[in-house]
Order: C-alpha cells, then structure tokens, then sequence
C-alpha cells in the first residue's frame, strides 16, 4: 500500500486480515506446530513428575501457562477460535461472490462468449444443425439457453454449479465439529468405577475427582477374562445390570468395544483386578506363639493377646526370581497406643529371608473377588461430531470432484451452405476434466454429421 | 499357508527392490524397454503381494483367530507396501511418466525390507482390536498414506529433475498437478481415516479424541496438508514449494506411522498390554 494512499479504518483491516488465506494457512500450521509441542512435553501428568523434571520453578512456570495440559488451555483455545471466525468470515467474504456467479442469468451468460479454443465445420444450414447440437449439448452438459446476434447463434449450458458449496460444507463442518467439542465439554462428563464382582453402586468418580451421583445404579454380576491357546488375553467381559429405583431395568454384557448404555450414559469395559476382601493368616505373637486369625481389607482386626492389623495391599501371586512365588500382603500392625508399622506377609510354610520384627504374619487363604473398573461417559454434543465428520467427507468430494463447467457453442453459416461451430469453455477447477468433456463434445458433433450425411 | 505367504513376501521384497533399480535406469537411460521391464516386474510384485496378503488372512482363519491382516506393524508395512504400489501404477496408468516409478517404488521397498525385520507370526488379537473398525480404519489410513508417499515420489522427482528450473513446462505443470491430485487423494482418506478412528475410539475407550499421541500427530499430519491445499490459493505457492511442501508433509506421516510408536507412549502402543 502507498503512503499517499488513505488508511482503511480498523475495523475494515481487520475484516480483511480474517477473510484471508494467508490467516487460515498461518494458523493451521501454528496449530500444527503447537500440538507438536504437545507431543513432546508431557502432558497431564502428576505435578510432581513436572518438579523432578524442571524443577519447582519450572513446573509453576509450566502450571501457569498451561503447558501441562494445553490443549486445554485458554491460549489454545483462542487460537482454535481464531481459526473458527477467520473460517467464518473468509466464507461469509466468498459466499457473496459464488452467489453471485450462480445468479447470473444464463440469457446473459450466453450472449457473453468465452474466447473459442476450437472450431469445426458441419454440413448444412445452422437452421438445419440447431436443434441436434442443442440436443446434444443438453444432453452432455445440461439446460440449453440461446443468443441470437444476426446470424450467429450461441448456444449456452452449464454444470456442477452447485459443487462451488462444497467449499462451504467443509468450513461449516469444520464449525459443526468444534461446537461438538464445546457441547460435550460444558454439558457432558467423564469418569470412571471400580465395581467388585457382586458390588452395586451409584456413584462414579469424574475425571477432575469429584465425586458424581448417576441418578441409578449399577451392579457387575460377574467378570470374566478370557484367554487364547497362547495366553494372550481374548475378552474382558463385565455382566451388569442397571438399578432404577432399586428395581432391575436391564442387563448387559459389557466388552471392550461394546459398551452399554442407559439413561444417555455409557459405560466401557476398561480395566479389571482383583480386590481382596479377608485373608485368613497365622499370627505369630511377639512370644513366638501362633494364633489363626481373620484380617480385613482396610480394616483394623484385634490381635489376641493385644494390638490390632489390617490389610494395606494384596496381590494375588507375585514372581520374585526364583525365589518365591505366591501371594503377598502388606498389613500395618499396631501395638497400644504405638506408631503403626508396616510388614510384609508371604504365604505360611515358605522359608523367606527376613528382617526379624515384633510380630511375624503368614498368610493362608485370602477371600478375594474381581472388580471390574468401567470408564463412564455422558456427551451429549457427541452427534455433532458424527454430523459433521459426514458435512467434511461430503464437503470434500463436492470440493474436489466436481467443478462448475460452462459451455458455449456459436454456430455460423460458412457461405456454402455449412455451418462454423466454435467451442469455448470454462470451469473454476479441473481443466482435464473439462478437456474431456469438450473434446467429447466435438468428438460426438462430427460424429453425428457422418451418419446424418 | 502361513509359511507360504511369507515366503511370498520374502521373494516380493527382492523383487520390488529389481523393480526399483528398473524403475531407476529408466529413468537414467532414458529407455522404454527398462520401462515396460519395470511396469511388468512391478505388476508381478502387486499380485504376488495381494496373494500374499489374502494367504495370511486365510491361514489366520484356519488357525482359528481369523482376523484380517492389519493387527500389527508387520501387517501394516506389508499392506503399506500394497497400497504404494497400488496408487502408483494408477498414476502409471494415467501419464505412463515411468520416472515416478524411480521415486515411488523404493518407499514400497523400504517399507517391506523393514517389516522383514519383524516376527511374522501371526497372533491372535488383543481385546481392544477386535471392532469392525479395524478394517475401515486400517484401509483408509493405509490408503491415504500411500496417497502421501506417492505425492512426496513426486515432490523428490519435481526437485530431483531440475522442474524449478522452467515451472511453465508442461513436464512441470503436469507434475505439480499430480502432486496436489494425490495429496487431496491422502487428505480425504486420511480424514476418513481419523473418523473411522475416532468412531472406533469412541466405542473402545469412551471418547472420540483423547490427545493420544497418535491422534495427536495424525492431526498434525492433517493441518500440515490443510495448510498444503491452502497454500494453492495463495500466489507463488505452485512448483517447488509444493514439491518441498509434500516432502515435509510426508515426513509428518512417517513420524505418525513409526516415531510415534517408537519415541512417544500411548494408547496406540500395542506391543504393551495393560
């Protein structure tokens, strides 16, 4: 722009900066290089894996800014709402002048000849040609309008018109899919349960760790882990049924890529484990004296003789080389009114190495159950997404696969009694497409003079 | 059939490399008879590949964990190298401008030469893969990727044959077309790709994004060539910048297909079950 020239106000300039291409190019590949960045740094971890690898500092820095989690974070966000109004307004500043090319009234359109590229010479009169190059050109291209212009007449027919909105359809799939986002953002959830085999609840944890009430309940009934010849795992199968009101309303089988769903809430088939509910074990009293007794998950049990134990962590089998192999529990022990202490349990008659404390613990039989751990899911913005990703893929092929090609055809008598036929044609993508479609025509022009002959 | 089938693809590796070196002196002699040599040799290649695969598919049936082909990398560079070949001998078709070949067909190779690296053995599938979106997600993918690598072929050929030099030649005009003809191939099948996979997603893991490496990078891959088709509409950007463009884009698609799995950790990481 020259100096001397006058300043567009503001506003005008900004309009002018979202309308476009250059902004839409720039911001795509920002966003490219942004969720690069996302890739790399890890994102939504513990706050203390950001301290022991940036330092206390580093991970505020990181807090404040977002880089934890930033394809959440409001900078991100603006810049995908950049991307929407500079897709908006580009469409908007496009969609005037594609109106305005389709409202051209073919009359019009017929008595504005494009510059011929081709011309051919039939027999006959143009009187005589007319109406079968008129059929013709219906017939290969579409609805037919004339011109006269004293002997000349021009024939006019387009086509694939309405593929200029496929442009359109992208962008507002584009729309479509981003207002998904925010629907299920703002009014749907996600969380997750453990439920152990024979358990029943109503109450899932979100995934910011909040507790939620789901309104019904929900009981596994029985979980099963398939395996094949080899070991592999073939199906991790959750047998549920939903409570309303106390009352069983329906049941479902629950696998990994099968979830089910009641009241517009799905569950998925996530993870599984064992939950332990008693361990009968061997007490060993600080005189050296065994004593059965049931311990309780979470739970403190008296000890005879004195003091209390409860199970911390169970596992079921544990390989340590080989030297042991079988289950293992931690239990905190308390005698009066001391300091709790950890031990370490095996299973009775196993000759284990150990730091010899107070009190000794063998394990015997534990009680455990599976629980099942379901991912939870309310999106009520999800259909969005599906309309749109539809709107895209269609959008595309309109966009890529179809043009607007008009044709024009003059006919003109030579002075022998023939006809001059000149071609000119155009489209607004396309060319060999549109090659074809002429060279076809004039293809079937003389081709039709030989039989008429 | 198992051992069959590999043997298959241990004889169509070797031969996709003769085909390549056909491909080249074509391209460095100038001569049509290497030409026809590298076209038979390469359609030779496509149906034993095609075979091999359809052999794999059929032993896993008879083992009893039927499932198609596209379970793991070395299915997946296998079918990889099938469906490069396959976009490009229909580029052949079309310009018989056998020079792409040069280009083209040593990303098949490569892509076989490393999943021969690989255990073979065909395994039964792991709970999550088992979804009728395997299939669809896995060909669209697949397929778009392949649009990708042939239009890097042409990209590395625009630039490796001095076309910056006179970008008005036709020679020059015509490439430059079928390197965005074949990126818009990629892009919708790439697309289609991500929403088969966010569809399957959704139903395997309860949502349809989840800023999963992979998916991550398979959008960038995405912005990187939406960025790529917009870059037509602005001036200056035909020719060697979107030669150079489609190199960059394909790098993008590598880094999705193998660096992801290799460097970054995920839930598309299928050799570590939970």
């Amino acid at each position: 722009m020259s100096a001397d020239q006058p300043r567009k106000p503001i506003l005008e300039r900004a309009w002018d900066l979202f309308a476009s291409v250059k902004l839409s190019f720039f911001l795509l590949l920002l966003l490219a290089v942004i969720s690069i960045a996302g890739t790399l740094i890890p994102q939504k971890e513990p706050a203390s894996v950001y301290v022991r690898a940036y330092g206390e500092a580093g991970w505020r820095l990181f807090n404040a800014l977002g880089l934890d989690d930033m394809y959440h974070a409001p900078w991100f966000v603006l810049i995908l709402a950049l991307l929407a109004a500079n897709l908006v307004i580009c469409s908007l500043n496009r969609l005037s002048l594609t109106l305005r090319i389709l409202g051209k009234d073919p009359a019009d359109e017929a008595a504005a000849m494009r510059k011929p590229k081709q011309s051919l010479t039939l027999a006959g009169s143009p009187e005589a040609n007319l109406p079968r190059v008129k059929k013709l050109l219906a017939s290969l291209v579409g609805k037919v309008s004339t011109a006269q212009d004293e002997e000349r007449t021009t024939l006019f027919a387009q086509r694939g018109g309405w593929s200029r909105f496929g442009v359109y359809l992208v962008h507002t799939s584009v729309l479509v899919i981003m207002a998904g986002g925010l629907v299920g953002n703002f009014w749907g959830y996600a969380g997750h349960v453990n439920i152990v085999q024979g358990q029943t609840i109503s109450q899932i944890v979100l995934d910011n760790g909040q507790p939620k009430d789901l309104g019904f309940a929900l009981r596994l009934d029985k979980f099963t882990v398939s395996f094949y010849k080899n070991g592999m795992p073939s199906e991790y199968r959750s047998e549920v049924t939903f409570l309303d009101q106390g009352k069983p309303v329906k049941t479902a089988s629950l696998i990994v890529n099968d979830p089910a769903e009641y009241r517009s809430i799905d569950f998925y088939q996530a993870s599984y484990g064992t939950s332990v509910k008693e361990v009968l074990a061997n007490y060993i009293d600080p005189q050296g004296k065994s004593h059965q007794v049931t311990l309780l998950n979470q739970q403190w049990s008296p000890l005879p003789g004195g003091g209390q134990a409860g199970i911390m962590a169970f596992r079921e089998k544990v390989q340590m080389g080989s030297m042991y192999s079988g289950p293992i529990a931690r239990i905190l022990y308390q005698k009066g009114q001391e300091q709790p202490q950890q031990l370490t349990a095996f299973a009775a008659g196993t000759k284990i190495p150990m730091k010899s404390g107070p009190v000794r613990f063998e394990l015997i039989e534990a009680k455990a159950a599976p629980y099942s751990g379901l991912q939870v899911k309310y999106d009520p913005g999800v259909w969005l997404i599906w309309a749109g990703c539809t709107l895209m893929v269609l959008g595309f092929f309109m966009a890529f696969y179809f043009s607007h090609r008009k044709l024009w055809l003059r006919l003109s008598p030579t002075g022998q009694g023939r006809t001059r036929v000149e071609l000119a044609a155009s489209t607004n993508k396309n060319r060999h497409s549109l090659a074809r479609l002429t060279a076809r025509l004039a293809e079937q022009l003389s081709a039709d003079q030989k039989t008429g002959e | 059939m198992e051992a069959i089938s590999n043997q298959i693809i241990l004889g169509v590796t070797f031969a996709l490399l003769a085909t390549s070196v056909l491909y080249l002196c074509t391209w460095a002699f100038k001569s049509q008879a290497f030409g026809w040599a590298a076209s038979i040799l390469n359609w030779v290649c496509f149906g034993a590949l095609t075979a091999a695969i359809i052999l794999r598919w059929v032993a896993s049936h008879q083992m009893g964990i039927g499932h198609a082909p596209f379970s793991n990398l070395f299915e997946s560079l296998v079918f990889f190298a099938w469906t490069i070949a396959l976009i490009y001998l229909i580029i052949e078709m079309a310009t018989w401008i056998r020079t792409i070949g040069a280009f083209a067909v040593p990303l098949a190779f490569l892509a076989m030469l490393y999943a021969l690296t690989l255990d073979p053995s065909i395994k039964p599938l792991l709970p999550a893969l088992k979804s009728n979106w395997l299939i669809a997600h896995v060909i669209t993918c697949f397929l778009g990727y392949a649009g990708f690598g042939v239009s890097a072929a042409l990209g590395a050929m625009y630039l490796a044959t001095g076309q910056a030099k006179d970008p008005a030649s036709p020679r020059a005009l015509l490439l430059d077309n079928l390197i965005y003809q074949t990126v818009v191939v990629g892009f919708i099948l790439l697309t289609a790709g991500i929403v088969t996979g966010s569809i399957w997603a959704n139903s395997a893991w309860g949502t349809y994004w989840s800023w999963d490496p992979k998916e991550t990078w398979s959008l960038i891959t995405w912005l990187v060539y939406a960025s790529l088709l917009h870059s037509r509409f602005m001036r200056g950007w035909q020719g060697k910048r979107i030669a150079m463009f489609s190199l960059v884009g394909f790098a993008c698609v590598l880094f999705t297909y193998f660096g992801v799995n290799l460097l970054l950790s995920g839930l598309h990481s299928y050799a570590t079950g939970k």
